[in-house]
């Protein structure tokens, strides 16, 4: 990394092709006049959300694919959109075992026995392999947001929100509303050339402490390298982030379009409120990819559902309170999110189209309902990718959800090969 | 000492058994179910023809490949999920399928197990996230809030093993600004060392404002009586028929018909008979004073007999900033420094208090804060008594919420929904209220100072004042202060060399921007508390082949095992004059470290992780059912787990006490809530049970028995796993994916027991819920909280979700069963005794996970030898707990890379 490198130097450089367009968003409209008008770039938005879905009243008939389907009750609130998102049935992971496990490999399609000598593996999630392109240009190259509670209540299974690195490593998330609007659109009121000691310094922090690490690192065996590795790692995604600062320094962060979050937000709120942050972490160009673990144990307790979240996956063999509390819960999160396309249609991009036609949205779970892991509720929205929109759409059973991945992919421009265990992209997806 | 000598003994003469490059072995499915397999599935899956290019007449009985695993695991799918073999097609037998779901899914177990076999090999690991505290509290001597960081669990493993624990670039910058805020929190200890401060609250404060309050009320009663009296009589006047006839229409009752009175002619203002609600609806407050909300409660308590000398600890009536008589709350006030505090009570018990109300809990911030402690009240009106609490206080107690303690009668207002209840429950009973059970003299919160304390290893390291006023030190002094502290930092291991000029050009930069010394300083420690030093145990190993431990690495593995903290100068020097790795010594380390108070930090978190507790915060209790399984209850319940193995190992006494014993070890908290005398002490203490007594043991625990239910409900599947995983040591294999749900029996009004015989049905339920099933119905005489049942009940709601009174079902309980090709039994106590009769069992699976814990890596099954010598060893000694230990800290394993 050249120290020496600047914002200018940056535009100059190769990516600017990439980068300018996000100068004409919201957020940097003051260059808008220096560039010719472009093509609004593509967003990628998976939003999971654990313990799955009420199949019986949450999937359409599947005797009855296609534009002309009924729209089941659980999807009720999402009747205004219904020409703007489809239901895929028949996905799965095949390798997925973990009945609790609704988020950990829902974006990675990995085998978590795949590493012999190892009882937990896990490879990169489709968010990552998105954000390794369309992140160049943009203050983060992804976003990871969290629940403000515990993921394990909400049936995420293990994993720090979401995204997993390229070597199958858990990526850190923003914790709840506050948090993820701190990161996006704290001030940083620092005079320039402080901030450029300070980056200065915190690489020299850096250097120091990958001293240590080398000098550690020289009696170590192969097992105690690769942990050790994990760390360099770590120092080596800082590294990559100051040098984003550099090029940043000088680039306000964009003003908030929302004022900030109360702390006390849990549940319905939060999960709104969460929404309404990525639409603006959007609007200002803050980053493309995003990723959000929802909160379902709260969501339950903010809907004054007294059933716990585990139980009420395991609806089948009592029905009663359990039942209802399955089907509110489809009810709240189709509201929410149907909320949230209205937001996105909204949302005007500098040339007038609407965001919506440029974001490619995922929503669903790797967990169906109870320990079931076969049809992985998922629902797909947005332009952004030219899937198909306003289907009810039966795949083969047992379909690896990763070829719904890779066309999402290939949709809004990342060629990846393969993904996950994808067997191709998944034609019935495309228009 | 002698039995020590006798152990050592035996080790010394137990055959060696290291770098035995042990296979593991090779996981099979058995052979018998070859027949089943060539009948129903090799028609489509055989030489002849592959539907679906699955073969199965090719697949190899012993797994020891992942494609092998892979293909089996299909195959447990397929059959999980009622696909295969195709409706249409001839069935195996339930019996025969049930048997071959049973051996293949725990094949698969065993051949997951032997594929990620790590074969002995320890993973470097970093520290985990208590260690992580409990090293910088050893080191600055504070206690840090580490929650942000990864919990450090969620794959299973304990949070020990290695492979199991991350490093990210986001935790980097956690570590850092943790190590900083830990330096600031240490800094400003020692700054506060000798601040002494202390307040007392009088109690009998109250008094005046509840008379107050009295009079008001009676006052505001009787002008809104006269204002509705002339509302009233303007609303009777012929011509206001209209408009107040549409008025009530409107209205559900006359309070809010009253709320219109602008709108009716010839009505006074509320505001002209003195009631203002501020910019609200005056018409609010007159409505809401004619009921004079509680005024008999008010009035009671002023007729107490010491309200002049003190305050009752009431319920709640009116909100807490209008009224408050229901706790005592004391602001401990800002300019008060960090440090260690007492906060004492004088309090004694009401003449009539009845026996289960004489608790006080205590906490931080009454309306949204934990309960932390509860005390019993011995104390009388006559004779009070003066409770003592201690508690610290942080540079993170910022707000007014966590600087409030808290005193409140024990469950008498957990949560408004609670409260209410009890509230409503005296009230129809007496009329009133519930009765005052409690009374205060004062409160008292009193700083001590901590100057008689040496100062905590790594401050006293440094050598350099740490206050902002002192002279910039002299660059030699930096560099050997840094150099003392960040060889404590890295447990007694010198910096290599080149960081020491790093961290001072730091500390240059840092003092060149202006900071003052100590602020440059705390900048440059807070880098040697994320270094990699620091966060990692390093064992090196350049080759690849294993290597006895030096005495150093000796040192540190032993404390972070037994202490899960580093190790103290003891320990330290004990390594450096290499006399650690002795035989006696090390069983004398063992000893003492297990004496000492830091042990808790591996009891509590290797029996928390062991026994899967986190499912007790999983639930809330349903309190409409479960009224005495108050919050402190709870808390209680759950301490007493952790309690009774730490009194195991303070007495040595013997693992088998777990799965039965003659006594417990309660607080007067769960003293009350069993019913049991003898509890002499305010603390948790050993007492003899009653003949017949179902406690006595994990299985008669309160915290174990909610563990198996949801709250509300009893749950025999989870009691009957638990049992098998944590006891038994016979783990059901992972509930399966994709199983076809039972939904028969939805909606209909059953016993628990009618219900579950549905699993008997389906092979794919049946093969493992035949041995899950008969130890839950066997533990159905605890209820969700843990009490002691005879009778159960199932009450189902309507559509509306109301209890629907024609489905109402009550039955006595059954407990008698069968364990799946085991004995029967009669009732609890009989599957008490065939649980407790297979103590081997259980302490095969206690020494494993102690393996586990201890090593930070799974046990494996190199590990066999091993383990065998922890149970002969132990079993010599009535499986004394203590004896597990130190075979284990003796063993090659524990000694070698």
């Amino acid at each position: 990394m050249n120290p020496s490198l600047t914002r200018r130097h940056f535009l100059r450089s190769s990516t600017a092709l990439i980068a300018l367009p996000a100068l004409e968003s919201l957020g940097f409209r003051r260059f808008a006049s220096a560039a010719a008008p472009v093509e609004p770039p593509k967003r990628l938005i998976f939003l999971g959300f654990g313990w799955g879905i009420t199949t019986e009243s949450w999937f359409p008939d599947i005797k009855n694919p296609g534009p002309a389907y009924e729209l089941p009750a659980g999807l009720t609130p999402l009747a205004r959109h219904k020409a703007d998102f489809s239901i895929v049935q028949g996905l799965c992971n095949k390798y997925s075992n973990e009945g609790h496990w609704g988020s950990t490999m829902w974006l990675t399609g990995a085998n978590r026995f795949a590493e012999p000598g190892q009882n937990f593996h896990n490879s990169i999630s489709a968010d990552q392999v998105a954000a390794a392109k369309l992140g160049l240009s943009t203050r983060f190259a992804s976003l990871q947001l969290n629940g403000a509670e515990n993921a394990e209540a909400s049936g995420h299974g293990p994993g720090l929100s979401m995204a997993w690195d390229v070597s199958g490593k858990p990526v850190g998330g923003h914790k709840g509303p506050v948090e993820a609007f701190h990161r996006l659109f704290s001030q940083d009121t620092t005079p320039i050339e402080q901030q450029k000691a300070m980056l200065a310094q915190k690489r020299s922090v850096l250097d120091t402490v990958l001293g240590n690490a080398r000098a550690m690192q020289r009696g170590l065996g192969k097992n105690d390298t690769a942990k050790l590795d994990e760390y360099f790692q770590g120092i080596r995604d800082i590294e990559t982030r100051l040098s984003k600062d550099e090029q940043w320094i000088g680039v306000p962060q964009p003003n908030a379009p929302l004022p900030e979050p109360q702390p006390s937000l849990a549940g319905r709120e939060e999960i709104k409120v969460m929404y309404d942050i990525i639409l603006a972490a959007i609007q200002t160009d803050s980053t493309r990819v995003l990723t959000y673990r929802q909160p379902v144990s709260t969501l339950l307790t903010s809907l004054g559902i007294k059933v716990a979240p585990h139980d009420m996956s395991h609806y089948h063999s009592t029905l009663g309170e359990k039942l209802d509390a399955s089907q509110r819960r489809d009810l709240a999160q189709s509201e929410l999110l149907s909320g949230f396309i209205d937001k996105l249609k909204a949302t005007k991009e500098s040339n007038g189209t609407a965001l919506f036609d440029h974001v490619a949205l995922a929503y669903g779970s790797n967990i169906r309902t109870e320990h079931n892991l076969d049809n992985c509720p998922t629902l797909l929205s947005g332009g952004g990718a030219g899937i198909k929109l306003g289907h009810n759409i039966v795949a083969p059973k047992d379909t690896p959800l990763c070829n719904a991945w890779l066309a999402l992919l290939h949709g809004i421009g990342v060629n990846a090969e393969r993904h996950g265990d994808s067997t191709g992209v998944l034609k019935e997806l495309l228009a | 000492m002698k039995h020590l000598l006798h152990l050592l003994a035996a080790l010394l003469l137990a055959p060696t058994f290291l770098y035995a490059a042990t296979e593991p072995p090779r996981a099979s499915m058995n052979e018998r179910h070859k027949s089943l397999l060539k009948e129903h599935c090799e028609g489509c899956h055989g030489a002849e023809k592959q539907k679906g290019k699955f073969r199965i007449d090719e697949l190899s009985f012993s797994i020891t490949n992942l494609e092998t695993a892979e293909k089996w695991q299909k195959v447990l799918n397929q059959i999980n999920s009622g696909e295969m073999p195709p409706d249409e097609e001839k069935q195996p037998s339930r019996e025969a399928k049930a048997d071959f779901l049973d051996d293949l899914s725990n094949a698969m177990v065993a051949a997951r197990r032997s594929l990620s076999d790590q074969r002995g090999v320890i993973t470097m690991r970093r520290l985990n996230r208590r260690e992580y505290r409990n090293t910088l509290r050893e080191l600055l001597g504070v206690e840090i809030n580490v929650s942000e960081l990864p919990s450090d669990t969620g794959t299973g493993g304990f949070d020990t093993v290695g492979s199991n624990l991350f490093m990210s670039g986001n935790q980097f910058e956690q570590y850092q600004a943790l190590g900083r805020e830990a330096l600031s929190e240490s800094f400003a200890w020692q700054a506060a060392a000798g601040v002494e401060k202390k307040l007392r609250y009088e109690a009998e404060t109250t008094t005046p404002i509840v008379e107050k309050f009295v009079a008001y009320q009676i006052d505001a009663r009787e002008r809104a009586k006269l204002w509705v009296k002339a509302v009233e009589d303007a609303a009777a006047l012929p011509e206001n028929k209209d408009i107040v006839a549409q008025l009530k229409k409107e209205s559900k009752n006359d309070s809010i018909f009253r709320r219109s009175w602008e709108k009716i002619p010839g009505a006074p203002s509320p505001r002209s008979f003195g009631f203002d609600k501020k910019g609200e609806n005056d018409a609010d407050l007159a409505n809401d004073s004619l009921g004079a909300g509680w005024l008999p409660y008010h009035q009671y308590y002023l007729r107490q007999p010491a309200v002049d000398r003190g305050a009752y600890l009431g319920t709640q009536t009116r909100h807490p900033a209008e009224l408050n008589v229901n706790y005592i709350e004391l602001l401990v006030p800002f300019d008060w420094p960090v440090g260690n505090y007492i906060a004492r009570v004088r309090v004694a018990a009401a003449n009539d208090a009845p026996p289960e109300r004489r608790f006080l809990d205590f906490g931080f911030h009454a309306r949204t804060g934990k309960v932390m402690a509860t005390h019993e009240v011995s104390g009388t009106l006559d004779a009070p008594q003066v409770i003592e609490i201690p508690f610290t206080l942080t540079r993170g107690h910022t707000e007014r919420s966590d600087r409030s303690l808290f005193i409140r009668e024990k469950g008498s207002w957990d949560t408004n929904e609670e409260g209410g209840r009890k509230r409503s429950e005296a009230q129809k009973r007496n009329g009133i209220g519930p009765e005052v059970a409690l009374w205060v003299d004062w409160m008292e919160i009193e700083r001590v100072p901590n100057t008689a304390n040496p100062a905590p290893p790594g401050i006293a390291s440094l050598g350099l004042p740490l206050d902002d006023k002192a002279p910039a030190p002299a660059p030699q002094d930096v560099r050997s202060a840094l150099e003392r502290f960040a060889t404590e930092a890295f447990r007694g291991t010198a910096p290599p060399e080149g960081y020491i000029d790093d961290l001072i050009r730091l500390y240059n930069v840092r003092s060149k921007a202006g900071d003052k010394p100590a602020a440059a300083l705390k900048e440059t420690l807070s880098v040697v508390l994320s270094s990699p030093m620091f966060l990692y145990l390093v064992e090196p190993s350049a080759g690849e082949k294993r290597r006895p431990l030096t005495d150093s690495e000796l040192a540190t593995r032993l404390s972070y095992f037994l202490w899960s903290a580093p190790p103290d100068a003891t320990l330290r020097e004990l390594a450096k004059r290499g006399e650690l790795a002795k035989p006696e010594v090390l069983a004398a380390q063992t000893e003492r470290l297990l004496e000492d108070r830091r042990a808790g930090g591996f009891i509590r978190a290797f029996t928390h992780q062991w026994l899967g507790m986190d499912r007790i915060d999983f639930f809330e209790i349903n309190r409409a059912l479960y009224p005495r399984f108050d919050t402190a209850t709870k808390v209680a319940a759950k301490n007493e787990i952790y309690e009774t193995i730490e009194h195991l190992v303070h007495h040595n006494a013997s693992l088998r006490d777990l799965l039965k014993s003659d006594y417990v070890v309660i607080n007067r908290v769960l003293a009350h809530y069993y019913g049991l005398p003898g509890v002499k002490g305010d603390a948790y203490e050993k007492v003899s049970l009653p003949e017949g007594s179902p406690r006595g043991g994990l299985l008669g625990m309160a915290a174990v028995q909610f563990m198996g239910g949801n709250g509300e409900r009893t749950s025999p599947v989870e009691r009957g796993t638990w049992v098998l995983r944590k006891l038994l040591n016979e783990p059901p294999p992972p509930a399966p994916a994709n199983i076809p749900a039972i939904s028969r029996l939805a909606g209909k009004v059953l016993t628990t027991h009618e219900r579950l015989l549905a699993h008997q049905e389906d092979p794919q339920c049946a093969n493992c819920h035949r041995k899950i099933d008969p130890i839950g119905f066997g533990l159905e005489n605890f209820d969700a909280a843990g009490g002691w049942r005879t009778e159960d009940s199932y009450q189902a709601t309507d559509a509306a979700g109301k209890p629907d009174p024609k489905a109402k079902k009550n039955w006595p309980i059954e407990a008698s069963a069968a364990l799946y090709k085991g004995p029967a039994f009669k009732d609890y106590f009989g599957l008490r005794d065939i649980v407790a009769s297979r103590s081997d069992a259980f302490a095969r699976g206690f020494s494993s996970a102690l393996v586990e814990y201890a090593l930070g890596r799974p046990c494996g099954f190199a590990d066999e030898p091993l383990l065998k010598t922890m149970l002969s060893q132990s079993g010599k000694k009535d499986l004394a707990v203590r004896e597990f230990i130190h075979t284990l800290v003796a063993s090659n394993e524990f000694h070698t890379k």
